[in-house]
């Protein structure tokens, strides 16, 4: 546990923090590849815990917010012709609309039917872009998103450099972070921590609890599809199982193995997990024990995960 | 569509309702293991498949199908009430997230177990000799293996009803789903239900499990898909409802086996479908409790 | 007769068979403290959830300043000018004294922006430090809303009800579990109120609302028994027999 000094000091320039984390972050990593997946499926549980963390809803459909992202990404520059930066905004906007329509069934349930109810909807979206094949490729994935040169005026970019990728990434990353942390400090972020907290109680104040999930779940949906979008990017591809539930649960793991009640445990948590899979995997091809184990491990023992623990202490 | 004729309906109704059968048994187990432990089973598509796995080693050890019958759920219900005893039953009361953040991370380690031991690739399981072929059914010649799920289906159901009402036990259990208090203080050890009860649904999955083995053949993959499909009718019967698990059921088989018939790229999307329906028009499901759910 | 702030018509609550509380016309005056008492089991607070919004009744209307507000959804309740505490305290526990306030004031002014910092809303911070004056909270402004004492939180639900300016103030029983002591601050705290708001007061202890309230309505088996002036009440042969009688035994 850490002085609450130091955690209070700290929160307060949690973004600087946090850029200043990811400049740094690729020298230390001998693997620029599996950095820029930690940073991907960081922000993904980031977008994820939005919902989880500020406003204790458990959805288990996250994967057709990342996923939509991932195949709007791809599309827009496969089928429309549009430059990067332009499908990543397109990405943007698909994952807020099918949060959107997700959310608007989801929405009326609570708690675990929540969970159920995403996960339903979320396996939809993985059928319907599985059986659309003119348009997605089915089964193979939506292959062919290339992306090598960058020209932003006098600079040019070369994506496919390791290094220079890691930071294109990150850019993005941090443009999502500030975004994300100036929501969470906003009169709305506000109100989600009153309907987390209690819910009837919010709502003799004033709140549409209702309203105020569901504006959540599109936003978190922004977020995650933003995520899919830079993983389409990364790996020129996507493969149809980044729609299926399992993509869903691996965010949730991340989330509640950093620890879903802070700002960054999630994006500890994919970084922990990333590695893990990474170490484990050279030894056995069956990495997804340990990865089921530790997760049991982490609900029974370290209900706060990593971070949450290292911030707050073990008892909860 | 010129040979649509009703006599093909009624068959696509009853290959509809053999698939039904065996979603009504997945469900009844999540129902139970719902509306008395207030678990939700995201482990549940793992016990479906383990179900069928044991099937598939107990047919290799020279069992024959009907001994399997008996013997797989009970092998698997059994592992079933390990988790509970072991690792669930240390999150009660703790947030009904817990619990199924659980049985998610079990369900990827008995998955993964089953790829070590079975490998990745799936097995077929033969059909028994006396069920294979086809019986006329008055309308036309049906599959006699999925008349038999049927069956297996309404026998479990009895028994099941029997238990639950008319035995003491199933007294037991049905007042500790609606107030474990109580039961307690009859000095009932309340621990022991739940174990119970846990075996008793993870033992029903299990049984699913294995009579969708001849149909569709094992995989360590075959319970994730299934494990959406059964939500879905769970939601729709309504949660922790035994009637509407089996109605929910039956209507998610017929839905999807009618769909297939005239549009099979859609049959999947058409279960989803019918479940925005019906939150949209009864949030609760069909039999659930209002107000449940919101 | 003053003017009527809230009135009730014929308004009745069933679940599915049980009948918890059947047709109950009455009305409220504005200014008053008005005091809804009864046995256990009486439908004092089924009834209350009818006037609060928390229940919609399966018949009858409820009147609020002349406007039907039947089966208003309770956030809009704020904003009408109603505010309530529940029977259980609610409070937002893991968030700090002052920041309970805030948010509850905050629920009026803004509740979708999401680009602004909250602290861009300054003078809900000072009125909210101005409430927590009037129900002398001040000292424990930092701490979080989970760590006071039973009283104290039932004290910051009051300041939380007060943060919509609400001219009609809903309390169930405000005084439920708390000690000798923190019972007679909290009567206080509601006589200081009461003079500037008409109040409903939800109570089972009949003594401890005869000395402070204006009206009475006494409900039995979920039925209007007797209403009026406490004196009216204590003179009232039903009412003695059916609830007075049943305390002494």
């Amino acid at each position: 546990m850490l002085p609450p000094d130091l955690v209070a000091g700290c929160k307060q320039h949690r973004v600087l923090l946090a850029i200043a984390f990811l400049v740094v972050f690729p020298l230390l990593m001998p693997f620029k590849a599996i950095a820029v997946n930690i940073l991907i499926y960081g922000l993904f549980a980031l977008g994820f815990n939005m919902l989880f963390g500020t406003l204790g809803l458990l959805s288990f459909g996250h994967a057709a917010l990342f996923g939509g992202g991932a195949y709007a990404c791809g599309l827009a520059m496969l089928r429309l012709g549009l430059p990067w930066w332009a499908a990543i905004l397109c990405a943007v906007v698909a994952g807020m609309a099918l949060a959107a329509s997700i959310g608007a069934f989801a929405i009326r349930t609570r708690g675990i039917y929540f969970a159920m109810v995403t996960l339903a909807l979320a396996q939809c979206v993985y059928f319907i872009f599985y059986q659309w094949v003119s348009l997605t490729g089915g089964e193979n994935g939506l292959r062919g998103i290339t992306l090598t040169d960058i020209d932003l005026g006098p600079i040019h970019l070369n994506f496919v450099d390791p290094l220079t990728r890691y930071y294109v990434v990150a850019f993005w990353v941090a443009l999502a972070l500030i975004v994300l942390s100036r929501i969470l400090a906003s009169p709305f972020g506000a109100a989600m921590e009153a309907v987390r907290e209690n819910e009837a109680r919010a709502r003799a104040c004033g709140y549409d609890v209702r309203a105020t999930r569901y504006l959540a779940f599109i936003l978190s949906g922004g977020f995650c599809g933003l995520a899919g979008a830079l993983q389409a990017l990364h790996l020129s591809i996507v493969p149809i199982e980044t729609l299926f539930y399992t993509t869903s649960g691996l965010v949730v793991m991340m989330a509640l193995l950093g620890g879903m009640g802070t700002f960054f445990g999630p994006f500890v948590g994919a970084g922990v997990f990333l590695l893990l899979e990474n170490l484990v995997s050279l030894w056995t091809v069956h990495w997804q024990i340990f990865v089921g184990a530790s997760f049991i491990a982490c609900v029974l023992f370290f209900p706060r995960g990593i971070w949450g623990t290292i911030l707050l202490g073990r008892a909860r | 569509m010129d040979g649509l004729t009703p006599d093909l309906l009624v068959l696509q109704l009853f290959t509809g309702l053999a698939l039904g059968a065996i979603y009504v048994l997945l469900a009844l187990g999540m129902s139970l293991l719902f509306g008395m432990l207030t678990v939700v089973n995201f482990a549940h598509g793992a016990f479906y498949m383990l179900g069928a796995y044991a099937g598939l080693v107990l047919l290799g050890m020279g069992f024959n199908f009907w001994a399997c019958l008996i013997i797989a759920p009970i092998i698997v219900g059994s592992l079933g009430m390990l988790c509970e005893r072991f690792l669930i039953r240390h999150l009660y009361g703790r947030g009904i997230d817990y619990p199924l953040l659980l049985t998610f991370g079990l369900s990827y380690v008995l998955v993964e177990l089953v790829r070590i031991f079975f490998g990745t690739s799936g097995y077929p399981v033969d059909t028994p000799d006396i069920l294979q072929g086809a019986s006329d059914i008055w309308i036309g010649y049906f599959p006699t293996y999925r008349l038999f799920v049927i069956g297996v289906a309404v026998v479990v159901l009895t028994a099941l009803w029997l238990f639950l009402e008319r035995t003491p036990y199933g007294l037991i259990i049905r007042a500790g789903a609606r107030d474990p208090q109580i039961v307690r203080i009859l000095g009932i050890d309340v621990a022991r239900v739940w174990l119970v009860v846990f075996g008793i649904g993870t033992g029903l999955a299990a049984l699913a499990g294995l009579l969708a083995a001849p149909l569709q053949g094992t995989s360590p993959e075959m319970g994730s898909t299934i494990l959406a499909e059964s939500f879905v009718v769970t939601v729709v019967g309504g949660m922790g409802s035994l009637v509407g698990a089996v109605v929910a059921g039956l209507l998610v088989g017929v839905v999807v086996a009618m769909t297939s018939l005239f549009a099979p790229e859609m049959a999947q999307v058409a279960i989803f479908a019918l479940m925005a329906v019906v939150l949209l028009v009864r949030p609760q499901g069909f039999f659930g409790r209002a107000g449940l759910m919101s | 007769m003053s003017e009527i702030i809230l009135s009730t018509e014929a308004v009745g609550k069933s679940f599915g068979k049980f009948r918890a509380l059947s047709a109950i016309t009455a009305s409220f005056p504005k200014g008053k403290l008005t005091s809804i008492i009864g046995p256990n089991g009486a439908g004092k607070s089924t009834f209350f959830n009818l006037l609060s919004g928390s229940l919609v009744p399966s018949e009858g209307r409820v009147i609020f300043e002349g406007r039907d507000i039947t089966g208003t959804p309770q956030h809009r309740f704020a904003a009408l000018g109603i505010a309530k505490s529940f029977q259980i305290t609610t409070v937002f526990p893991l968030l700090s004294v002052h920041e309970n306030v805030r948010v509850a004031l905050q629920a009026l002014v803004s509740r979708y922006q999401i680009w602004r910092p909250r602290t861009a809303l300054p003078e809900l911070a000072e009125r909210a430090d101005a409430l927590l004056a009037t129900v002398g909270l001040t000292d424990r402004r930092t701490r979080p809303a989970g760590s006071l004492a039973h009283g104290e939180q039932r004290a910051l639900e009051i300041a939380m009800a007060l943060a919509s300016q609400p001219r009609l103030l809903l309390l169930d029983e405000p005084t439920a579990g708390m000690s000798p002591e923190e019972t007679r601050s909290m009567m206080d705290l509601i006589l200081k109120l009461a003079a500037e708001r008409t109040v409903i007061l939800v109570e089972h202890k009949m003594k401890l609302v005869m000395g402070i309230s204006d009206r009475l309505l006494v409900l039995h088996h979920g039925e209007l028994l007797a209403e009026g002036t406490p004196d009216d009440i204590r003179a009232n042969d039903t009412v003695k027999r059916v609830y007075l009688g049943q305390r002494e035994h």
